[in-house]
This record gives structure tokens, sequence and C-alpha cells, in this order.
């Protein structure tokens, strides 16, 4: 009731020009300036809690000058407006007020007794029963001041000057609550510091100690090596082939530096972030690296207000065509909800969760409802398919055939990774851009998303890796046991069967019996192989019975972490289709040698396992492939220690396994032939990835298809196995995984 | 006696005035010096297009090209100098622009990481004139403690960053060749889950543990199809290679970016898919022994590319799934 009264009457002081200070102080009673006064103290308390619906924030000035009476006008009037807004708030939410706004009562003026504001005004308004009522004041403001002073109470002046005095008497408190922030300042300043000396120690970092002239002398020895480095690049110091002294080549260099930033036009002298590179160029080679384009789009309409210059790379259309226009026009129909998603601020997703990494739990946000949202800087990450501009080539079409039909095709799409965050800026001065005016929101505030949109090296894969492979070729996967896990849809067209007809059959039952122990063999092979393994042209049966000639390359794909066999993948070429069951046109010479050979593998049949014991009878072929798989799986369980079922890179070297009689493949399986390349992926990309493993597989040990000895890295190598392996753990301990708040492995104490 | 009183804090109340004019006045000046701007203009500015100025900096200034980038530059030399780097470096790796640059990348990397930026380092004639493409991950020092101030490097925690770019040639005074590149973190920690991301749990062998109950509706599975099966039981077979990139990097260096690969929709199909992984160390053995201690899980977060029709997977769900595979069962007889 009270709490309302005071609402009202400083809408009314915030809606009238204040003549002087008093005339406004004895326009309230006490109980009213005590609450006055605690959102004022409440700022040196730094009530800006997240439990406020608002923060009670004051202007530098009534902080500057809080010592001199003479601020008291200005900041009075401040404080009114911010109190009416304070109570606006606080009375329209219904938890109490943050508790730990100071009030201070007449009975009690220092120390403060810690109360909530409406409690507080509860109190003043006890003490000020025989007040007039509010709505009297209101109108006693209104009127002349001075009368307004004369009609005052004298407990209304007690109360008023006890007021005034508020600050002088916290006065002690604040000072402590500024020198304490100055402190505050003041240590990470020291922070800052410590970082910078950090350079030099971290030279050290893993020397042990050392003579102290040894050091010296590196430390010289890298600062020459530095002015050498600089009089290479400073053009006046060339000629003189006479090596320069230190004073001389620095003195050349501030030189040149003067003239390189008096040629460049966008630099100011004044410029009060002095960086390396003019802010042009920097934003340049971002965007260059970044092959992205940076983009403001508008959350409420999707307007795209900004977009930098190097889209045109990207989707090909200019900036201008861009700006003012909506986003959504250029995004793919499918992805449209979800970029509307990611751009809506007003509401907060029930599915929206925070992930901490390093738990792997989510995180529901503790943010208050909707700030999280809303609030300024919170993180987009996302990936929309983009309109590409094609406009060139249809010009093209239209110069060559004039046919203008051709409108129809396919929009292009890219993939584009948008990385940015969300970013409010007020309306009034958005509005100097003379657009987006008429999207005013009741916050008054233009929200917007800036990202940056990526397209990554790997982004357009599916071109190439359909377009390349030929129609005559197609692509399956086999279980360790030959058992179909992937067909390709080309193979209906070659084969005749469905890819679901075929998955979880074993390939053995669609061999020819003649190619049976030459697969096999191949088979077992490429289970103990890192490398491609081709097969000899084999007869296929296809669903109508007939059998089409197919050559085959092989490679096991292996899991990093068990060394287990995933799969086996199957390109597999088509040589001759034939409808006769025995007829062999094409390929003689291949067919005939294929033909010996298979009759030679007939004689050797009873190698097979399973079968050799029954010669004669009928055997499911599928189980053929079961029985090469066990055969591997019984040799790796013999070969290996206990732990073979569960091998961890973290397990030391152990005898070289099944693969020991490959030792030359070098990389990793690049995979694929020249023309079937994965996509994305050429194989100078893949080189790096097989050197860079390498590292890490010697620590792996067993199992890994890289000639260690010749890329193993020289950090390493000096390293015994044990230390090694632990490097590996600790690496992966220490990792920061990039979360806020950490398991901590500063627990754990545990040296090198 | 009250007149008196007006009158004295009418006087004070002007000079108080003048005093925030005053304050006022400065901070512009402040401001407007701050601009990139002819000190010749500044002068003539008036203080509406002084905020109109500061604003259109604001708004598109370099910190927002690099803000939105989520990490920063870096400008790498044939050698592993890193010639430039981006001062919001400082954010990332605890140290300072200052105190890096000039520096070689090898000396603050992880010894098993060398052979991999050596490689990515080696350019040849060609691979400059095109511009050719990188993307790796390293392991960097980072001073920075779990509360974001700058530590000792002697206390140098190992920071995974995933570095994209290209080869470019500086302009700089010789022409040289170098790495442009940029270095973000795994946006793991502050992923915005959308309705097209999913997460999952896998065991350090890519078979599912855990997996989110919104893979119905992106992929079809209910998570209990997919626990307990590998990961590469749904994958294209051609993508084999970006995904054991992937695995060796979560293997070896605790974080990856998968890049784009294909997953197999319940009801047949493939949909483009790209995975950002971080292995999550257990935590409870962290007080006993350390060398017990291993990875307990790889937790992915992936965004689904492109969508599935919903009818199409409401659809697929009356079909049972037939995923074939050698289960190892079989064997241990």
């Amino acid at each position: 009731m009270q709490a309302a009264g005071a609402r009202r009457s400083c809408g009314g002081a915030s809606g009238e020009p204040v003549g002087g200070d008093c005339a406004l102080s004895s326009a309230f009673p006490p109980l009213l300036l005590s609450v006055l006064i605690a959102p004022h103290s409440a700022t040196f308390v730094h009530v800006s809690a997240p439990s406020h619906s608002c923060c009670v924030f004051f202007p530098p000035p009534w902080r500057g000058k809080k010592k001199t009476k003479t601020r008291r006008p200005y900041s009075t009037w401040r404080l009114l407006s911010n109190l009416c807004y304070h109570h606006k708030h606080c009375l329209g939410v219904s938890r109490p007020p943050h508790p730990c706004i100071v009030v201070p009562g007449p009975s009690a003026p220092a120390p403060a007794p810690a109360m909530s504001a409406r409690n507080a005004a509860a109190g003043g308004g006890d003490r000020a029963g025989g007040e007039p009522a509010e709505d009297v004041l209101v109108e006693e403001k209104q009127s002349s001041s001075v009368s307004l002073s004369s009609l005052m109470t004298p407990s209304s002046v007690a109360g008023m000057s006890l007021s005034m005095e508020m600050p002088r008497k916290r006065k002690g408190s604040i000072d402590n609550q500024d020198s304490k922030s100055v402190s505050i300042l003041d240590a990470d300043m020291d922070d800052d510091q410590n970082g910078s000396d950090g350079d030099d120690q971290h030279v050290k970092i893993k020397c042990f100690r050392e003579p102290h002239s040894q050091i010296e002398k590196r430390r010289r020895d890298k600062m020459n090596n530095l002015i050498d480095k600089l009089s290479a690049m400073i053009p006046t110091c060339n000629p003189m082939s006479r090596k320069l002294d230190k004073l001389t080549v620095l003195r050349m260099a501030v030189q040149h530096l003067k003239s390189l930033k008096g040629s460049g036009s966008s630099f100011s002298e004044a410029n009060y972030k002095p960086s390396f590179l003019p802010d042009e160029e920097l934003k340049h080679l971002v965007l260059k690296a970044a092959d992205g384009f940076l983009f403001v789009v508008g959350c409420d309409r999707g307007k795209i207000v900004f977009v930098s210059e190097s889209v045109t790379k990207i989707l090909n259309y200019s900036r201008a065509e861009l700006i003012g226009q909506s986003l959504f026009d250029y995004i793919h129909p499918k992805d449209m909800g979800k970029v509307k998603e990611q751009l809506s601020a007003s509401e907060l997703y029930p599915r929206e969760r925070l992930i901490d990494a390093k738990t792997g739990l989510q995180v529901q946000a503790d943010l208050p409802v909707g700030a999280s949202r809303l609030c300024p800087g919170a993180r987009r990450s996302f990936f929309c398919r983009m309109k590409y501009n094609k406009i060139s080539v249809k010009v093209e079409e239209k110069e060559s055939q004039g046919n203008t039909s051709k409108k129809k095709e396919s929009q292009k799409y890219c993939t584009v990774h948008c990385t940015g965050y969300m970013r409010s800026w007020p309306t009034s001065q958005m509005g100097a851009d003379g657009e987006g005016e008429g999207d005013k929101q009741d916050s008054s505030h233009f929200s917007c998303l800036v990202a940056m949109g990526r397209v990554h090296s790997h982004s357009s894969p599916q071109v190439n890796g359909e377009v390349r492979v030929k129609p005559t070729e197609f692509v399956t996967r086999y279980a360790m046991d030959g058992k179909f896990t992937f067909v390709d849809q080309r193979a209906t067209t070659i084969l005749g069967y469905l890819p679901q007809e075929l998955l979880g059959t074993s390939c053995y039952e669609y061999f020819h019996q003649d190619d049976l122990p030459h697969l096999a063999d191949r088979h077992r092979k490429v289970l103990r192989s890192k490398e491609k393994i081709e097969t000899n042209c084999y007869k296929f049966k296809t669903k109508y019975g007939s059998f089409v000639t197919l050559q085959s390359q092989w490679f096991s794909f292996v899991n990093p972490w068990t060394k287990e066999v995933e799969y086996i993948v199957s390109t597999n070429t088509v040589i001759s289709h034939d409808h006769s069951r025995t007829g062999r046109s094409g390929n003689k010479s291949e067919q005939s040698s294929n033909a010996k050979a298979s009759e030679d593998c007939k004689k050797s049949l009873p190698i097979i396992p399973g079968i050799s014991t029954t010669p004669g009878a009928m055997i499911y072929a599928g189980s053929i492939g079961t029985q090469i798989a066990n055969e591997l799986l019984d040799f790796n369980r013999m070969n290996s220690s206990p732990s073979s079922g569960n091998v961890s890179p973290f397990s030391l070297p152990q005898d070289k396994s099944p693969h020991t009689h490959n030792p030359i493949s070098n990389n990793v399986p690049n995979g694929e032939t020249s023309d079937m390349e994965i996509p994305g992926k050429s194989s100078s990309e893949d080189e790096p990835q097989g050197a860079a493993f390498s590292g890490g597989e010697s620590l792996m040990g067993e199992n890994s298809q890289l000639d260690l000895d010749s890329v193993v890295g020289p950090g390493l190598s000096s390293l015994s196995n044990d230390e090694a392996a632990m490097a590996v753990i600790m690496s992966l301990l220490e990792t920061d995984t990039n979360l806020g708040e950490a398991v901590d492995f500063e627990e754990m104490h545990w040296s090198l | 006696e009250d007149v008196a009183v007006i009158s004295f804090s009418k006087a004070t109340s002007r000079e108080a005035a003048r005093k925030r004019r005053r304050v006022e006045s400065d901070v512009f000046g402040d401001l407007s010096r701050l601009l990139p701007l002819q000190p010749s203009i500044r002068t003539h500015l008036d203080k509406p297009s002084v905020i109109r100025l500061t604003l259109s900096y604001i708004q598109f200034d370099i910190y927002m090209y690099l803000r939105t980038l989520e990490g920063f530059l870096m400008v790498l030399s044939t050698e592993g100098d890193m010639i430039f780097l981006s001062d919001n470096v400082t954010k990332y790796m605890g140290l300072t622009q200052t105190e890096l640059m000039g520096h070689n990348i090898f000396e603050y990397t992880h010894p098993c990481d060398h052979e991999e930026i050596r490689h990515n380092l080696r350019l040849t004639a060609e691979q400059v004139w095109c511009g050719e493409k990188r993307d790796f991950v390293i392991r960097i020092k980072s001073a920075l403690t779990h509360r974001g101030r700058s530590a000792n490097l002697k206390s140098a925690t190992w920071k995974v960053l995933h570095c994209q770019g290209r080869v470019k040639v500086c302009m700089s005074p010789s022409s040289i060749s170098c790495l442009l590149l940029t270095c973000r973190p795994l946006p793991l920690s502050h992923t915005l889950l959308s309705t097209h991301t999913f997460t999952s749990q896998h065991s350090m062998d890519m078979k599912f543990t855990y997996c989110d109950q919104r893979l119905i509706s992106l992929l079809g599975y209910t998570p209990e199809e997919l626990v307990g099966r590998s990961l590469y039981d749904f994958c294209h077979t051609l993508d084999y290679n970006c995904l054991s990139k992937n695995h060796l990097n979560l293997c070896l260096k605790s974080q990856s970016v998968s890049g784009q690969y294909r997953m197999l929709v319940r009801g047949g199909g493939y949909v483009w898919v790209e995975s950002h992984s971080a292995v999550i160390p257990s935590v409870k053995s962290s007080r006993s022994r350390p060398i017990t201690h291993q990875p307990l899980c790889i937790l992915s977060v992936t965004y689904v590319l492109r969508c599935v029709s919903s009818a199409f997977l409401r659809e697929s769900h009356c079909r049972d799934l037939k995923l074939p595979r050698f289960s190892k069962s079989i064997t241990d007889f």
C-alpha cells in the first residue's frame, strides 16, 4: 500500500521539472526519502544481481562528486527517475526485491540494517504515521516549493536532513567499495604482468636448471638472430653488405616503419589501438582465412543489414543485391525453420540447452527466463543452405542458345556454417542508417544476429563423390565375415538386387563356385592388410540367375581405437555383362588366366577351413566368410596379449601382430582409386593425416599401418614407451575441453 | 533564510551543470579520438556525428569479425614462425599478441602434433598458386586458468584448436608464402542446441552408449536402436576417410570436428551431418591412481545439415531396422 503510494508520487516527480533541492526534499516525507536512498546506496553495494529485474545504475557524476552537496539536485532527480523505474519493476514482479538493499532508518543511521526495499518502505510508513497521505503530497509538490517547505513538519525535516547526510555517513563504506574495485583492477593488471613474464619462463619450461652463462648465451643468440632477421627485412639495410650493429638496425627499423605508416592512408597517428595491421587489412585476412563472409541480420524479419564484400566470392551475389533483402529469400526452403529458430530472440525454446563438454551433461540454462536468448552476446552456431547465384551461367546460355527455358534448372545451394552472436542496438541509433525504423519493437531495441558464414573446404563433396564414380562401378561394404552391410544404389542396375535384398546376406552366396578359393584368399588377405587388395575377375550371380564379371578392390577399415576391422569396403568394376551362364566373351586373356587360376584353386579347395573336412558335401557358402573372420579373431587372440579384446591406445607396443608382412605401406590407405576420389579429400590432405598420427600410433603400438620409424615425431622418439604412453594420457587429461566450469584437473596433483 | 538556501543551491546546481557538461564533452573528445579518423576531420565533428560514427565503427569493426569467428587469426611462415596473430589470441591462449608474435609455433604446440604441423607447412609452388586449403587440429599451450585468468606458462594446459585456412602469398616486403589460419576452440561448450542437432555419447570405439530423443525426429531411430551399435554402421562407406580422421583426432587430441559426412536414415537414404566431438574424461577415477584414469566416452553434438521429411520418417517406423553386422558374440564361442 505504501509502496503503491510511493510509486505514484515518484511518477509525478519524474514527470515534473524539479525546482530545487530543498523543494524536492521537502516534497517527500522521510519514508520516501529513505526509499529513495535505498537504491542509491544499493548502487554501491552492487545490487546488480540477476534476481533483480532491473539494475539501478547511477551516472558517473553522482559517484564522482559524492562528497559535494552541489550534485544533489541533479542526482536527486536521477535518483527519482531511477526509483520510479526501480519500483515499477519491483512491484511488477511478484518476488521480493533483492534483500541486500541497504536502507538507513532515522533511528539507526549507521550501520544500516539490511532490509528489502519494500520492507523499508513499510517501516518508513510506520514512522511517518503523522504524514499527509500521498495524494496530498503530490499535489503539494506541484504547488510552490517555498510554501511547501514552510509546511513541512518537524519530523519530515529531521528525516530529510538525515537522508541528506546519508551519502556522507556511508562514505566510508563507499570508499571501501571503490578501493576494493580498484584493487581488483590492480590484481588484474598484475595478472597481465605475470602473463608477460611467462614469456621468458616458457623458454625454460622443459629445461632443468642450467648454468647461467648458457641461458645468457641462448638469450644473446636469440636476440642476434632477431636482429639479423630484422635487418634482412629492411630495404635500407640490404645494400650495405657489412653487418650493422644492433642500434643502427633498430634505428633503421624505426625509420622504415615511419615511412610505411606515412604511406598508409588509413593510418591515424593518435590511433588508440596500435595494431600491426590496419583494420581493413585484418578484416580482409579474417575473411580470407575463414573463407567466409560477415553478415548482420535483423532478428524480427530477417533483413540483411550488412554483408561483407566477400559474399560475392562465395554466393556469387553482389553486396548491393543482398543488403536490405530478407535473408529468408536466400535460404533453402527446408532450412527456414532452422534459421528462424536461431533468429528468434523472443522465446525461450524448451529445447534450448547448453552442454557441458566436460561432464557431457546438458545444462539447463539457469539464466533468468527469457534472458538467455535475448541477452546480447548469446552465441549462435548453425548450418544452413544458402542460394548460390547462377546468373553468370544463365547469361552464357542465353548468348549461346537464346534459350531461357533453362531458368527452371535446379537452384544450387551452398552449405554455410554460421557462427556468431546476438546483438542489439537501440533503435534510435539504428535510425541513422535510414532503415529499419519501421520494425520498432516495444523494447525499442533492434536485435540482430552478427555472424560469419563459412563455407568449409569439404562442403561440396556430394558433387564430386557421386559424379566421379563411373556408371560401371558400385561400392559395397562387407562386415568382417563378408556379409553385406552397405550396397550402393547403382548396384541395382548392375546386379538386379535391391540393396535391402543383399543386406545381411553373405557375399559368398553370390560368387561363382570357381572363384570361391581365390576370393576367400583375398578376403583373408584384406583383413590383415592395410593395403588395397585387388581381386582377379570373378563372377557374381545376378538376380536373374546370370553372372556378371566383376573386378574389385578391397580394403579394410580399422577402428582407430580398437584396432579391429570395422568393415571391408569394396569398389566393384563391371568387366563384362554376361547373360549366359558359362559364356566368356570379353577379356579373353584375363578370363582364361582367371579360369586357370580357379582351376588351380579347385584342387586346393580343401585349403579353405571348414570345407576341407567335408569334400563333396554341399556347404553353405556364407559360412566361408564367418570362418575367415573367426580365423582372424583367433589369430589375434593368440598373438596379442590377453587384452586384445579391448585394445586401447594406451596399451604398449606388443609384438607385431598380423600386419608384419606389409611393412611397406607408409600412408593411411588412400582408400580410393584415382577415378573414385573421396569427396573433399585430396590425396595431399591425406598425407599430413598419416604423418600426424604416426606419432600417436607409435604410442599405440600395435597394428599401425604406418611405417613408424620414418615419421615419428622428434619430440617423442627420445621417450621410452612408458613415457610416451604417459604423455598421451597427460595430453588427454590436460586438454582443456573448453568448458566454463571445469572438472578440476587441479585436483589431481601428479607429477610427471 | 529559506531563500538564501535556495539561491545558494541554485548557484551550486549551475556549477554542477557546468561540470557535468565539461565531463560530457571530455567523453566526446575521448570518443572521437578513438575513431580511426584524420585529426582534421575529427575536430570538426559535432556530438551526434561522433555518436553516429562511433556506432558504425563499433558495429562493423574488426572485433566483430574476430568475434564472429570465435577464434583468432594466425599467419604462419613456412618455418612455423607466427608472423602474425590477432590480438584476441589472449582470450584463447592467455598469452598476448606481443609475447607470441615472432615465436615459433613448435614451441607452443604439443610434441605429438609437430609432425602434422610440419606437414601442413610444407608447401609446393603449385599449392601456393592454388591457395590450397588447410584443415587440422592441434594442441596448443594455454596459460588460461579455469576462471579465465592468465596464469604462468609453467602451469600451461593443452588447448585443442581447430585450424582452418589456406595458403597465401604475403604481400609484405619480400613475397613469402605463408599459411593463413583461423584457430578456433571447439564450440562444444556453448553450442546452442537447436532442433536440428542431437547429442550422443559413444564408447571410445564409436559405439553409441547414449542418444538424444531428438534423433527420432531427425533420423528416425529410437535411442534404443542405436545404443550398442557402432557409428560406422550408420555412415556412408565413402566417408570412411573423414570419419577415421575424426576418430583418430579424438583418440589422440581428445577433440575433433568431423567435417561433413553422410548418415543413414532409418527408412533408407542418407543425410549430411557434421559432428563436433570431445572425449569426456571420467571424473570419478581422478582421485584414485591417475594411471587408471581413462577417457570415459566421446560426446558428440551432431548437426543435421539437410532434413528428412517427417512423413518419410513416420513411414519408416513401420519397417524394422535391418542393419546386419558381424557381431563378436558369434565368434566368442
